[in-house]
């Protein structure tokens, strides 16, 4: 399982963005490009059609495969109650011969896209991965040398933690906690609902880019 | 020190009212600008004060909420006023008085000779000379005026940078809207328009990433142009192009309105592409199969009737370490993969299971009827492959159905050599173990419509001793595909179906299928099931 919440910020904010990011955090960010290749699966396998998306991070010279399945959200009244969107995932590192695996079982090929940007892994109060990452879709099959952002100007902001059942309360109650700190330049919500930018971004990020400019004494 | 020299300032004070009449008393005017009363009052509602802060952090702390920082910020920086008004207030007048401490407890011992002393520590003394030296140094021998000229200039050009600090950083606050500690200025708001624009892009991207929209390519345009990028070089597999959905949605909308009780269809129609993958050959009516097995039997493969024909197939390489080689005829989507897999069978063997195929497929489709027979067909072709590849099969034989008659143990050899796929292999190669024992009955696993027979027809009678009863060839062990469904199968055999054993696995769900394979039920029981042996024919 997993919490999950996500939000957007402006590209010309993503610096500031960072630099809060890295003072919160305290570890160093680390570089991202990842091709996502989500696979639905024909009806054959099964009565209700599955989804599965197979990761391939780019940043490394040998670039490594992950297949992850995203299960259902969490329903009911204590789904209402946290901030956070709690879901079943299922990850694993796999060989490269995965997508082959998943096209002869019988999977297609549903939609790809590259996300590039930047994350930070800390623990606070649950292990929370905050990713900053710019989504681009590629025109042509697999073209990921050719990819343009869906939304040029806007970046998606992804904030992850995993979770178990009995466990979840806590890492909700922690990553909407660290989620407060970045309240001057974004707001965070569940996946599917919308925020809409801050209006204070502007004024938080160019304090945070600020050099200071003070006169020397 | 603060509190205790107020304090004690204080006591003093208050004995020294107290005996007032009778002792010199205090000058009026310093009493008035002691006020006393107001000092008390004052002091009383600040300890009241602090206690209220201290009991919000308790409670804080009990209920394990997070507190309101700024409030708390706020009273607290109230609080730190009053008493530096008050302190200050007492500082004023101090002076007119010194210490007399009348109680000494284990608060005040260590404070009241500091306090009490008129002259500095010997430490504290030292310090103080080693400072002034410092400060005076170079005008020692000067004059005092001059020294105190020169202190004051210092004193000014401190108070000058101090200044201009200040102003820099209230320009600097000014100008980023920090605000003052009331809060924030007014936020600056987006304007309609821009607003309505973030708006609309961020629904964009936030389906893009979770649900994949405007991300999809029309399936004409999903051919592989391009040379693919590094990683994914070696990852596609060879012959890709028809991988993905002519148009994902609408694929899954053409299935969805397909009842529920399809799916056994669905994997019974997927088990009988799979057949079509793995068996030796399908012939769908017996009078077409007579003519497609003369013509096999016409040309054999060469050393088919020998054991190293069955280690040949199995020690064909896997169709993704095959080299494409030329296309057979019928072309279709989703028929590379198989093509792949036929490749190592000679041209005409191709061509005739390509052919019976197809020929098997229509029979099917027509028997099923509702389906997409397309799709489905395609879709089983990979998953029969998949299931039969690298299966531990036992010994078993896949009959071609022809007839009874048409069989003899040579030419059966000969006809699954010809006929099984790789996927097969694994299934010869337990054949060649026990040539005798091989002889599957025909199990058609369609639902056709043909009516079905409820008896199992047999390709050898007679011919093998062993196994001259329908039963117990039924029960031979070549029936156990391994994953077997235990539900029983499809077991039927027909004359005109021909189907594997793979068939019956798949059955399981066949037999909710139609009214067709009612008369099955009998046979299904004693269909050999993958995963059990069939005990007893009950025919």
């Amino acid at each position: 399982m997993e919490c999950v919440v996500q939000g957007i910020i402006e590209t010309q904010h993503v610096e500031a963005l960072e630099i809060l990011l890295q003072g919160l955090c305290g570890v160093q960010r680390e570089r991202l490009m990842i091709h996502e290749i989500c696979l639905k699966s024909g009806p054959h396998l099964g009565t209700v059609a599955s989804e599965v998306r197979l990761l391939c991070d780019l940043e490394q010279s040998e670039p490594s495969w992950t297949v992850r399945h995203i299960g259902g959200a969490m329903r009911g009244a204590g789904a209402d109650q946290v901030s956070v969107l709690v879901r079943s995932m299922v990850e694993s590192k796999t060989s490269k011969n995965a997508l082959r695996l998943f096209y002869a079982l019988g999977y297609k090929l549903d939609h790809e896209l590259l996300k590039v940007g930047f994350s930070f892994n800390f623990y606070r109060g649950a292990q929370i991965t905050v990713t900053v990452a710019s989504i681009n879709k590629m025109l042509k099959l697999h073209a990921t040398d050719e990819a343009v952002p869906v939304t040029p100007g806007i970046q998606l902001v992804e904030v992850t933690a995993p979770a178990t059942s009995e466990t979840y309360t806590e890492v909700a109650s922690a990553m909407s906690s660290f989620c407060e700190y970045l309240a001057p330049l974004l707001h965070l919500s569940k996946p599917g609902v919308s925020t809409g930018v801050v209006p204070t971004a502007a004024a938080a990020a160019a304090s945070l880019m600020s050099d200071g400019g003070g006169t020397t004494l | 020190m603060k509190w205790g020299s107020g304090e004690c300032g204080e006591a003093e004070e208050r004995r020294m009212e107290g005996e007032g009449e009778g002792q010199e008393r205090l000058n009026q005017a310093v009493q008035q600008q002691l006020n006393l009363k107001q000092v008390k009052s004052r002091a009383e509602s600040l300890s009241k004060a602090i206690s209220r802060i201290l009991e919000d952090f308790d409670v804080y702390a009990l209920t394990n909420t997070t507190p309101k920082w700024q409030d708390i910020l706020g009273q607290y920086s109230m609080v730190n006023l009053e008493l530096f008004n008050i302190v200050d207030d007492m500082k004023k007048v101090s002076k007119a008085f010194i210490v007399h401490p009348k109680n000494v407890n284990a608060e005040n011992a260590s404070i009241l000779p500091v306090m009490l002393s008129s002259k500095l520590l010997p430490e504290m003394e030292t310090d103080d000379t080693s400072k002034r030296d410092q400060l005076l140094q170079g005008m020692q021998n000067l004059p005092i005026a001059t020294q105190i000229d020169k202190l004051k200039a210092r004193l000014d050009m401190i108070a000058a940078a101090c200044e201009g600090a200040e102003k820099v950083l209230a320009d600097t606050r000014k100008a980023y809207c920090f605000g003052t500690r009331q809060g924030p200025a007014i936020a600056p708001t987006l304007d309609k328009g821009q607003a309505a624009k973030i708006h609309e892009q961020e629904n964009l991207l936030r389906a893009a990433v979770n649900a994949g929209d405007a991300l999809r390519i029309p399936g004409d345009q999903r051919q592989i142009t391009t040379t693919p990028p590094m990683h994914l070089a070696d990852a596609l597999p060879v012959n890709e192009a028809a991988q993905s959905f002519p148009d994902g949605s609408n694929l899954f909308m053409k299935n969805t309105p397909m009842p529920s009780n399809m799916g056994g269809q669905n994997s019974l129609l997927q088990t009988s592409g799979a057949q079509l993958l793995g068996r030796s050959a399908a012939s769908p009516s017996a009078a077409t199969s007579t003519t497609t097995f003369d013509n096999t039997t016409a040309s054999p493969i060469p050393y088919a009737n020998s054991p190293r024909s069955s280690t040949h197939m199995m020690n064909t390489p896997s169709p993704q370490q095959q080299t494409p080689q030329q296309q057979q005829q019928q072309p279709s989507v989703q028929q590379q993969q198989q093509r792949q897999k036929l490749m190592q069978l000679p041209q005409q063997q191709q061509q005739q299971l390509l052919a019976q195929q197809q020929q098997y497929r229509q029979s099917a489709m027509q028997g099923l009827g509702q389906l997409h027979g397309q799709h489905q067909m395609q879709f089983s072709q990979p998953l029969g492959h998949q299931q039969f590849q690298g299966r531990q099969l036992p010994s078993g034989h896949v009959q071609h159905g022809i007839g009874q008659s048409q069989l003899n143990q040579g030419n059966q050899m000969t006809r699954l050599s010809q006929f099984s796929g790789p996927a097969n292999s694994a299934l010869f190669s337990a054949a060649q173990t026990t040539p005798n024992t091989q002889m599957i009955p025909n199990i058609s696993g369609t639902l056709s419509s043909q009516s079905l027979l409820p008896r199992v027809q047999f390709g050898l009678s007679g011919n093998n001793p062993q196994r001259s009863h329908a039963s117990q060839m039924l029960s031979d062990q070549m029936f156990n595909m391994g994953g077997g469904n235990p539900g029983g199968m499809m077991p039927i055999q027909q004359q005109q179906q021909h189907g594997s054993q793979a068939f019956g696995s798949m059955a399981s769900n066949a037999q909710n299928l139609q009214s067709g394979m009612v008369t099955l039920q009998n046979t299904q029981q004693n269909h050999p099931n993958f995963s059990q042996q069939r005990q007893q024919n009950p025919q």
